[in-house]
Order: structure tokens, then C-alpha cells, then sequence
């Protein structure tokens, strides 16, 4: 599918029915975790994503027509933005959270920059860090996975940056999603799902999500314990937004390399990234982090390893 | 001196507290430069040069000659003199041994006396590394390391920022973003990003 | 008199610094964090503009060309010592609050740039209402802005609750806020002044 795309400066995908077909196919392919999600943290979740996908695709609208361009919102862009916006929000944030997060993510992160096609850091991930930056309190409290009500616990990252991490939570735990986090990204069982169709279908490569995957995994394993080449890397895949971040944010067509070998250094440089901050900085998770200054390094990435133009 | 307050100086000056991100020392140039990224290296080259220099010089001056003699308040007067003169001096001296490099940097040398930044750092090694009228342990090497750094992280902003709004130039910005509005608001997210190396310790 | 009203009024809106000219911008952003933070600077601001503009339309003759941009440099630096020693007396906390903010205001582009474009050209009496006019441009400038991040950031206005319940955003009181909001409010004057035309 890519191979498909004519270059000529951004990635500008010219028939308009292709674009609407990848990303409403996106769109289901984040189905499963939001299922998930809804069933990990209850009924909250559901009305976080509802909240943010709408805000998102009305801001998109409003936008649009206020300045007078066509209007592009049964494309499905908003609606991704919305929902992965919503994933990476804990299902205990009151309601107008999520709403001005998508607002913040529609306008500074994607239409200030012409709209689709053209931004160059990924919008959810600009609301989400916004969101983050603006009201800490909030976005730190994680409700208990199962129960329904306002108790809270720490997410396993969490418990292993202030050293907490005494009993060893099952892998089992991680991967179906027991355990404490933002709505979308728990269930590594669903998001795997949905990563599939989309491997299946060809809308993503494999470049981005693997690359990133192992680096992290191989720098956690080096690191990632007191003694080198004891780190629990199966740990760190499997927690904090790694998963939903690489098959699913790490991969905007927009805003990252389009040369595979341009991939293979945005995903190693943002496992890099990534598990320094985890290992070594003061957030617990650097996910966001990490693919937004490699998003930001990508127009870089672009210029060095454009494909030699036969003849010259 | 530890290895430690080394690597701190490195994570801040060029992530945490980046000296055009987060600090706003040399925004206007940042600003004016950063469109293309050829003229974004020459003046970051060039900034990380008299940054570094401008260190160690005003780490002199204050500690031989405003320190003893208790003349502290003419720091800042006597710094940008120091600056002012140094910048003077390199530009003589490259214009004298190669004029193609005294065209390549253009204007953008005397901007540099102007560029926050180089006084920012100097009275910022000062404010760190001085306590109560006396020199901690290993301040001159600090400093100097600081100017490099704060060099670097402005090399980094820049370079980041030039390759974006390159990349923008083909786009379809709102007419009143065009230019710097965008250019703020670029910066804006750059430095929501970089926070995420804040709390760094080790 | 006229015109030296109109030296006076074209620096707060026509050719506000900030806005338009987009000069002096570090300090701006550092310390606009609070209302009275922004008013302190604006006042040191103005004081060292006014000061160098008036000493440099004075002796603008007897300056020898090639080194004048050194002799403004001292000037202004004379200044602004000056102001860094009259707030360490008497506003210790606003010294404080603004750090390294105040000598920086030596290489603020506003004060070198009207010294370089408009009072060594200039009689002193018009330079002197350039300086006045483009120093309360500056601070008012400063006020809108850090009115703006005072009040999404911490629901407050030079210290006073104005909303209750109203929850702060704190990313206005960052760096990152700053330059969001600076980036805003070009665009929105931009947007204005496109409509004019």
C-alpha cells in the first residue's frame, strides 16, 4: 500500500476514497481495545472515548468551516485522533478532560498545520502531553482494573520507578490487562488484534512497531536491573503504552519516515528514548515523549535517507 | 567534582531546561534563523563557539578581577564588554585568515553579541557556580561545560525547528499562522515534549 | 508637540514591540508568568530605555561610527546596572522573581534596536518619547500576556482568586505555555490586521 503512494514533499495522499478506507479501517481496528477497555474500567471508559471522538470531529468541523476549507471529517482522521486520545487517558478523568484534549489536539496538533496530511507530530499525542502538562493530578489517577469504583492503584511502571515493585505481577496479568492504566492501552491482547488487521491489510509496516518493540526490549534487557543483562524485558513490552504506542501512534503515515530504513532509525530512536526516561527520568512512562521528538526529527530522518533518484 | 554533576549539567542544559525551549535565551534569533537549516548551522556553530569561549573568559574576569576587589556589581557591564570585544576579535580574525568563512557566517556574528543566550549563560555560571563570594569546587570546568552544553542544546532546537518548517514550507498554513505564529507554536509543543525528560535523576 | 505625541503613541500599538516588531521576546516570555512580575519588568524596561535613548540622542555626535555600537552597549549596560542595583534594594523579591531576567535587559533587542534606529538619528526630546512610547508598549504588552497565563495557570490575578472552582491549567504557567500563547495572540493580531487589508 505504501509502496503506492507518490512522493513529492509530505506525503500527500491524493484520492480521497483511499484515504477514508485506511483510516475508518484503523478506526475498527481499535475496536478491540476499546472493548477491552470497557470491560477492564467499566463504563466510564466508554464515555471518555464517546467524549473525546466527538469533541474531536466537531472541533475538526467547526474549524473548517470557520475557515472556509472543505470539510474533511467523514475521512475518520478526527475519529482516530479522538479515540487514541481517549486510550491514553486513565478512566477516572472527569468528562471536559478528555473534551479539551481533543480540542487542544484537533487545533495545535493537527489544523494550525493545514490539516491532514501535514502535521508533523501525532495529535493525539500533542493533547495527551498537553493534557499531561496541564492537569497532573488528574492524569495520574488510575482506577483499579475489575472494581468499578473510585479506588486507585499505581500502574506496574509506576510501582517500579519509585521502587515499589516488590511481588512480580504475571505476565498473564499484563497481557490480558489486569492491571492499573490509561483506558487503551492495558489490554496487549486486544491491541495485538487490532494491530493484525492492520499488519494483514498492509496499512501498516512492520518496520516502526518491531524496531521500536526490540529496541526497548534489548535496552531494558541490558539496563533494566541492578546487575547488566538481568532486566525483565518481557516486563517492559508488555506494560505501560509500549504496545498502543508503537502499532498505533508510532505508525502516522503523516508524521514519521517514509523510507523503511528511515523507519528502522525512528523506531530504534524512539525505544531509545523511551527507555531512558523509564529507566532513568521522572515519569514512570516516555512513550508520549519519545515518539513526539522523533516525530519532530523526522523531517530530518526525511532528508538523509531519501531513496537515490536513479541517474544522479 | 563529580561525574555526576556533569551528566546533570547535560540533561538540563540541553533537554530539561533548554536554553531556547525553556529558558527563551536566544528566542529572536531562534525565531529569525530557524526557517532554513543551512543558516541554522552556521549560527549555531557560531554560537556554540562564543557561548563556550564567553565562558571561560567571564569565569576569569569574575574571579580574578570582580571578586577580589569586591566589584561584583559591575558584572553585568563588564561581561558584555568581554562579549561585545570577543565577538569583535573573532570577526577581525576570520575575516583576515578566511574571508570565505567571514561570508558564510554574514551577519550573523554581531548578532551573536546580541543573542541572550551568551550573556544569559555567563551570569547563569555565575549564579550556579558562585556561592556566597567564593568559587565551588570545580566551577571553572562546570562552566565551561554549561557553555557547551547550553551550545548543544541550542544546536539541537534549532536544527529540529529548521528541518520542520522546511518541511512546512509546502504546506497549507492558515494565512495568520504563517511565518512565526506556527514557529511559536511549534516551539510550544517541542518544549511539551522535551519535559518528559524532567525529574531526571541518577 | 504633535509629533512628539506621534513618536510616543506609535510605540504602544502601530509599532508595539512585542506584536509587531517581535523584538525582545526572551525576556517576555521568561517572565510573564504573573501580572506583577510582567509590570516589574516593563518599568525596568522602560527606565533603561528611556535612559539610553535620551544619553544616546545627547552625544550622538561625538560618537565615532565604527565603534558605536560598543559605546550604546555601555550606555545601556550602566543603565541597567543601575536598575539591578535599585531592585536588589528596594524590591528584593521582584529581583528575584525576574533573575537573570534583569541584566539580560543589556542585550534586549528593543533597547539596542531604537538606539541603533531611532536615537542616534534623533533629537532628544522625540527620542525620549520613542523610548516612553515603546517601554509602555512593552509593558503593556506584558501585562496581556502574562494576565492571559496568570489566569489560565493558576486562577489567579496579581494574587487574587478570581474564579472559584475553577481548575488551573497549569501548562500556561510553563515555558511550553508561553510559547503557546505567544504564538496565539501573533496569530490573532495577524488575523486582524489581515482583515483590515
Amino acid at each position: 500500500m505504501r509502496n503506492n503512494l507518490i512522493v513529492s514533499g509530505s506525503p500527500h495522499i491524493h484520492k480521497k476514497a483511499s484515504v477514508s478506507r485506511i483510516m475508518w479501517t484503523v478506526v475498527l481496528s481499535t475496536i478491540p481495545a476499546g472493548i477491552a477497555g470497557v470491560i477492564i474500567f467499566g463504563w466510564d471508559a466508554l464515555w471518555i472515548i464517546l467524549a473525546a471522538t466527538i469533541a474531536a470531529v466537531s472541533t475538526e468541523w467547526v474549524f473548517e468551516l470557520i475557515t472556509r476549507r472543505k470539510v474533511t471529517i467523514l475521512d475518520g482522521s478526527a475519529v482516530i485522533t479522538g479515540i487514541l486520545l481517549a486510550y491514553n487517558l486513565p478512566s477516572g478523568v472527569p468528562l471536559w478532560l478528555p473534551v479539551a484534549g481533543a480540542i487542544f489536539s484537533i487545533i495545535v496538533g493537527k489544523a494550525v498545520f493545514g490539516g491532514l496530511g501535514q502535521n508533523i507530530f501525532n495529535p493525539a499525542l500533542v493533547g495527551r502531553v498537553f493534557l499531561m502538562a496541564s492537569w497532573p493530578k488528574y492524569m495520574t489517577a488510575f482506577p483499579k482494573p475489575f472494581s468499578y469504583d473510585a479506588v486507585t492503584s499505581a500502574t506496574p511502571l509506576a510501582l517500579l520507578k519509585e521502587g515499589k515493585l516488590v511481588e512480580h505481577i504475571s505476565y498473564w496479568n499484563l497481557f490480558l490487562g489486569n492491571r492499573g492504566g490509561c483506558i487503551g492501552e492495558v489490554c496487549i491482547l486486544a491491541l495485538l488484534i487490532g494491530a493484525a488487521i492492520l499488519l494483514i491489510k498492509g496499512y501498516i509496516t512492520w518496520h516502526i512497531p518491531i524496531t521500536y518493540i526490540f529496541t526497548t526490549a534489548l535496552l531494558t534487557y541490558i539496563f533494566g536491573a541492578k546487575q547488566f543483562f538481568h532486566g525483565d524485558w518481557l516486563f517492559h513490552i508488555l506494560s505501560g503504552g509500549l504496545i498502543l504506542g508503537a502499532f498505533f501512534m508510532a505508525t502516522d503515515y503523516v508524521a514519521t519516515p517514509l523510507t523503511p530504513k528511515g523507519q528502522v532509525i525512528f523506531g530504534v530512536g524512539c525505544g531509545l528514548i523511551t527507555v531512558v526516561i523509564r529507566l532513568w527520568g521522572g515519569y514512570p512512562e516516555g512513550v508520549s515523549y519519545a515518539i513526539l521528538m522523533m516525530n519532530a526529527a523526522t523531517p530530518f530522518i526525511d532528508r538523509y535517507t531519501r531513496n537515490r533518484i536513479y541517474g544522479t | 567534582m563529580n561525574i555526576q554533576e556533569f551528566l546533570t549539567i547535560f540533561i538540563s542544559a540541553v533537554f530539561i531546561y533548554n536554553v531556547i525551549l525553556s529558558r527563551f535565551l536566544g528566542l529572536c534569533s531562534f525565531i529569525a534563523i530557524s526557517k532554513e537549516t543551512k543558516p541554522a548551522l552556521a549560527m549555531s556553530s557560531a554560537v556554540l563557539f562564543v557561548i563556550t569561549m564567553s565562558s571561560i573568559i567571564t569565569w576569569f574576569v569574575y574571579r580574578f578581577m570582580l571578586l577580589p576587589f569586591n566589584l561584583t556589581y559591575l558584572r553585568t557591564i563588564s561581561f558584555i564588554l568581554v562579549i561585545a570585544t570577543f565577538v569583535q576579535l573573532v570577526e577581525m580574525v576570520i575575516r583576515k585568515f578566511s574571508p570565505q568563512l567571514y561570508r558564510a557566517f554574514g551577519i550573523y556574528l554581531p548578532l551573536i553579541t546580541v543573542n541572550c543566550a551568551v550573556l544569559g549563560v555567563a551570569v547563569l555560571n555565575i549564579d550556579m557556580f558562585f556561592g556566597n563570594g567564593k568559587a565551588v569546587a570545580g566551577s571553572f570546568y562546570y562552566s565551561i561545560f554549561q557553555g557547551i552544553c547550553v551550545g548543544l542544546g541550542y544546536t539541537l532546537a534549532m536544527l529540529l525547528m529548521s528541518g520542520i518548517r522546511e518541511r512546512l514550507e509546502l504546506c497549507d498554513i492558515p494565512r495568520s499562522l504563517k511565518d512565526f505564529p506556527l514557529a511559536f507554536i511549534i516551539a510550544a509543543i517541542l518544549s511539551l515534549s522535551f519535559m518528559g525528560f524532567s525529574g531526571f535523576s541518577r | 508637540m504633535k509629533t512628539l505625541i506621534k513618536e510616543f503613541t506609535r510605540g504602544i500599538i502601530k509599532e508595539n514591540p512585542t506584536f509587531v516588531l517581535v523584538l525582545g521576546l526572551c525576556p517576555t516570555l521568561a517572565v510573564s508568568v504573573t501580572v506583577a512580575n510582567g509590570i516589574g519588568m516593563g518599568i525596568a524596561a522602560t527606565f533603561v530605555l528611556l535612559g539610553s535613548s535620551v544619553i544616546v540622542s545627547l552625544i550622538k555626535d561625538l560618537i565615532p561610527d565604527r565603534i558605536r555600537i560598543p559605546c550604546y552597549i555601555v550606555i545601556i549596560a550602566t543603565f541597567v546596572t543601575i536598575a539591578e542595583m535599585s531592585m536588589k534594594a528596594y524590591s528584593p523579591v521582584l529581583d528575584r522573581a525576574l533573575g537573570i531576567y534583569v541584566p539580560l535587559i543589556v542585550v534586549n533587542c528593543i533597547v539596542l534596536g531604537r538606539a541603533e534606529a531611532f536615537a542616534c538619528n534623533n533629537s532628544m526630546s522625540r527620542s525620549f518619547f520613542d523610548g516612553l512610547g515603546m517601554g509602555l508598549g512593552f509593558t503593556l504588552a506584558l501585562i496581556l500576556i502574562s494576565a492571559i497565563r496568570e489566569f489560565l495557570g493558576s486562577g489567579q490575578l496579581l494574587g487574587h482568586t478570581l474564579v472559584k472552582g475553577f481548575e488551573p491549567i497549569f501548562v500556561f504557567g510553563m515555558p511550553s505555555g508561553a510559547l503557546l500563547v505567544i504564538g496565539l495572540l501573533l496569530g490573532f493580531f495577524n488575523f486582524l490586521k489581515n482583515r483590515k487589508t
